[in-house]
């Protein structure tokens, strides 16, 4: 009887377990409301354990510290949202080299002043940067040169280590550079990204997380970077390895951890990685910001994504370039074979295409104009009035709509990934480098005008043939003979924005080892390629000097401010920035040995056209007069012999009437 | 009115429309819809002396035109002529207007479709109408009654 008790109690217990939603997997478990969850959860470290600080006072009663392993965002996080889907997003598939590129977008620019080095990089191939492999840059050394502005995952984050890689090999030490989940979805402000920079800086790859949510703190004097400097491959890897003191406070009485976190990135977690500010210095107080943000949009109400993290770009035909992920594909089949079993694994899968194809359609109305003709979140609808249609087949919106307004020469623009803006340094002034402007009108892909950045490339390199092989910086510090600044002008000019004169480039290039086998050395700055022959200095325009440029879409100006809405001169006078703007490229010599020309040349349109065609304006409005006053006379001759012709009838009509009494 | 005076508001009208219809129907038939460069630039300076010529012919030659008097046109010729005043004012108001701030992009598209079909239909009309003058002598007063 005792016996069967017991059974049936256990037997009670395992029903009752089964039944409570704990049983079901964390990544199966969802609120489904607009109410945000309330992240009150346990921390996990890297190898899945829970993070449980010991008390204060052991059992003996000795004091403690609250030392463990650093948090992982992949393991704390991941339990309920599937990691693997995320680290498939835009901001984090760059070097996975299977996602089409898209639109060229900003590139990382290797810059370093004391060789004068700016080097597009990108990981996607966009047309004008060089993959980091192309110039002998490991992903390590990519990840630790930018590990600043990357929030975690791809090249930062190897499926796997290869223990005999010098570099690559340190991460079984620092650890992997996981995505940061709370560099976006954090709402409280207190992520700090300083501490963030400096953690990553001393290569604590796998203590980041921790230290810039302000958890905790790194507890030791050696940096994980040190550790691995003095480990090399092949040898073991230290068993012990550097802790997390953690904050107390932060622990709840069931060691749970309150993270304040939206789906909706706020605004200011977006602007650390994408401030791009052409109001330099004390000046930006007077910059407007975006109208959007003005009128209480986030960035996330049209930059939007789904679990997949493939965020929105928002241009237009972005939905041909956007690939459906496999991983999104197999659990949308799974739900939809748990709602209908008799569906086949084959056709649960080729529907669950569809429906994530025809989903991304609608992304098409989160664009500029997609979203200003549906009249989504309350935009509202385009009007402009008085302007021929023929604009809006040949401009972007963004042409007038987008960036500061175009002047006789375009501005300097600061991006946080070029100038590490978010990040306390000495003020970056207007020669800081790399030296972006902006903006440049040239002709996109589906043939628009459009504003773009534009950086032009600098950097040392070895020409044989057509092919050019740039030095990093450290090579090119190492092997060329370039001009020291005294510590006076280092102190005043921390940036070295000095421009090399054609001596000191002259001196530099006759300064490389001679080694034919390996090429002509060559120094591509501001559109030019300088080389020495027989002695002599020589620049001259140059394919691979050639500038890269991105398309620019922020801040957008209110209508009242777009180009055009003060009339047709502002883009079609016979100085119109639009056409005539001066662009001269600049780079790290003085500013009128760059490239110079204007706008219409850059997109290579015809002078001719656009200068008589603005010439015509001249005319315009004696044109109306002439055609209305021709339409005037017309319409009285139409309306004189129309009334008199009613006046016949009416008359006649009447006469009728008498005959017939 | 002398005839010199319609024959030369006549002859502007189609020299202008000539110049116009290779320009924006030419381009509608060959090449890619809208204009651009030198092609709009040669219709739009041609628009203002069409819009002149139809006016010129508005004032000379609606006398001639009107029902019930002893007019050298016949019926169909004069009834043409109104088409083509009244036709010529619709597409040389929808070519004009989207120059001013009185329509939005919607209206603009409007006037845009609507310049382009009037403009086919002046042109036929036009067509049309220069073999029936063509088939009468015009005279120091007017033009003569078809030999018989």
């Amino acid at each position: 009887m005792v016996r069967q008790a017991r059974l049936l109690l256990l037997a009670t217990l395992a029903l009752w377990r089964w039944l409570e939603p704990g049983h079901a997997r964390a990544e199966d478990i969802h609120t489904e409301s607009r109410t945000p969850f309330l992240h009150n959860i346990p921390l996990h470290d890297a190898q899945g354990r829970l993070i449980s600080p010991p008390s204060v006072v052991s059992e003996d009663g000795k004091p403690q510290e609250p030392k463990g392993s650093p948090y992982s965002p992949a393991k704390t996080c991941g339990k309920c949202h599937d990691y693997d889907t995320i680290s498939e997003g835009w901001h984090f598939n760059a070097d996975a080299g299977t996602v089409p590129p898209g639109r060229p977008g900003e590139p990382w620019i290797l810059t370093d002043p004391a060789t004068h080095t700016q080097i597009p990089l990108s990981y996607r191939g966009w047309a004008g940067t060089f993959k980091p492999s192309d110039l002998g840059l490991s992903d390590f050394e990519f990840v630790t040169n930018f590990a600043r502005h990357l929030p975690g995952g791809g090249a930062g984050e190897p499926d796997k280590i290869k223990a005999t890689d010098p570099q690559m090999g340190r991460m079984l030490i620092t650890g992997k550079m996981e995505i940061d989940c709370l560099i976006c979805h954090q709402t409280t402000g207190r992520y700090d990204h300083e501490a963030r920079f400096n953690a990553l800086k001393a290569q604590n790859f796998r203590w980041t997380p921790t230290i810039a949510a302000g958890l905790g703190v790194f507890a030791s004097f050696k940096s994980a970077g040190s550790i691995a400097e003095a480990w090399s491959p092949g040898r073991p890897v230290p068993s012990v390895l550097p802790a997390i003191k953690y904050d107390r406070a932060r622990f709840d009485t069931e060691n749970n951890v309150l993270f304040q976190v939206s789906r909706r990135a706020p605004v200011n977690n977006c602007y650390y990685c994408h401030t791009s500010e052409s109001a330099l210095g004390d000046s930006r107080w007077h910059a407007d910001l975006d109208v959007h943000l003005k009128a209480g949009l986030l960035c996330v109400d049209c930059h939007r994504n789904g679990l997949d993290h493939a965020i929105v770009r928002g241009y237009e035909g972005e939905v041909h370039d956007r690939p459906i992920s496999d991983s999104l594909i197999h659990q949308r089949m799974l739900l939809i074979r748990r709602d209908d079993e008799a569906i086949g694994e084959d056709d649960a899968r080729k529907l669950a295409r569809q429906q994530l194809q025809s989903e991304a359609g609608l992304i098409e109305t989160l664009t500029c104009r997609g979203c200003h003709t549906e009249g989504r979140l309350g935009s509202p609808r385009l009007v402009h009035k008085g302007l021929p249609p023929i604009h809006l087949e040949k401009l972007a919106c963004t042409a007038c709509h987008s960036g500061p307004l175009p002047q006789a020469e375009p501005r300097i623009v600061h991006t946080s990934l070029a100038h590490m803006l978010g990040l306390p340094a000495p003020e970056r002034g207007k020669n800081t480098a790399p030296i972006i402007l902006e903006p440049i009108f040239l002709r996109g892909a589906d043939g628009k005008i459009a504003p773009y950045k534009m950086v032009w490339p600098s950097y040392w390199a070895r020409l044989k043939g057509a092919h050019l092989t740039p030095l990093l910086p450290a090579e090119a510090a190492k092997t060329l003979t370039l001009p020291q600044p005294s510590s006076d002008d280092a102190a005043r000019d921390p940036y070295n924005t000095k421009p090399l004169t054609d001596r000191q480039i002259q001196q530099a290039l006759e300064s490389f080892p001679a080694e034919p086998s390996k090429g002509e050395a060559v120094f591509i700055a501001a559109g030019k390629i300088y080389r020495v022959e027989k002695g002599v200095l020589h620049s001259s325009e140059d394919p691979a000097a050639k500038p890269y440029a991105w398309a620019l879409a922020h801040d957008v100006r209110p209508a009242a401010q777009a180009l055009g809405a003060r009339g047709c001169a502002d883009c079609h006078a016979s100085d119109a920035p639009m056409y005539f703007a001066t662009v001269a490229a600049r780079g790290p010599v003085e500013a009128t040995n760059g490239l110079r020309k204007e706008m219409w040349d850059m997109r290579g349109d015809d002078k001719t056209v656009a200068s008589f065609f603005a010439f015509t304006f001249h005319f315009r409005p004696l044109l109306k007069v002439l055609v209305f006053a021709a339409a005037l006379v017309v319409l009285a001759v139409l309306l004189l012999y129309g009334l008199r012709g009613l006046g016949a009838i009416t008359a006649q009509a009447s006469s009728r009437g008498k005959e017939r009494p | 009115m002398s005839g010199a005076a319609r024959r030369f508001s006549y002859a502007v009208l189609c020299a202008a429309g000539l110049v116009l219809a290779a320009t924006g129907l030419g381009t509608l038939a060959l090449g890619r819809p809208p204009m651009t460069h030198w092609v709009l630039m040669a219709h739009v300076a041609v628009a203002p002396l069409f819009a002149l010529g139809l006016a010129a012919v508005a004032l000379t030659w609606s006398g001639l035109c009107r029902g019930g008097v002893d007019s050298p046109l016949n019926t169909p010729a004069q009834a043409l002529l109104w088409v083509v005043l009244l036709d010529g004012l619709v597409v040389i108001l929808s070519g004009v207007l989207p120059m001013t701030p009185l329509f939005g992009a919607q209206g603009q598209h409007v006037l845009y479709l609507t310049h382009r079909y009037s403009a086919i239909v002046l042109t036929a009309a036009v067509l049309l109408h220069l073999p029936m003058l063509a088939r009468r002598r015009p005279t120091k007063r007017g033009l003569a009654r078809p030999e018989s």
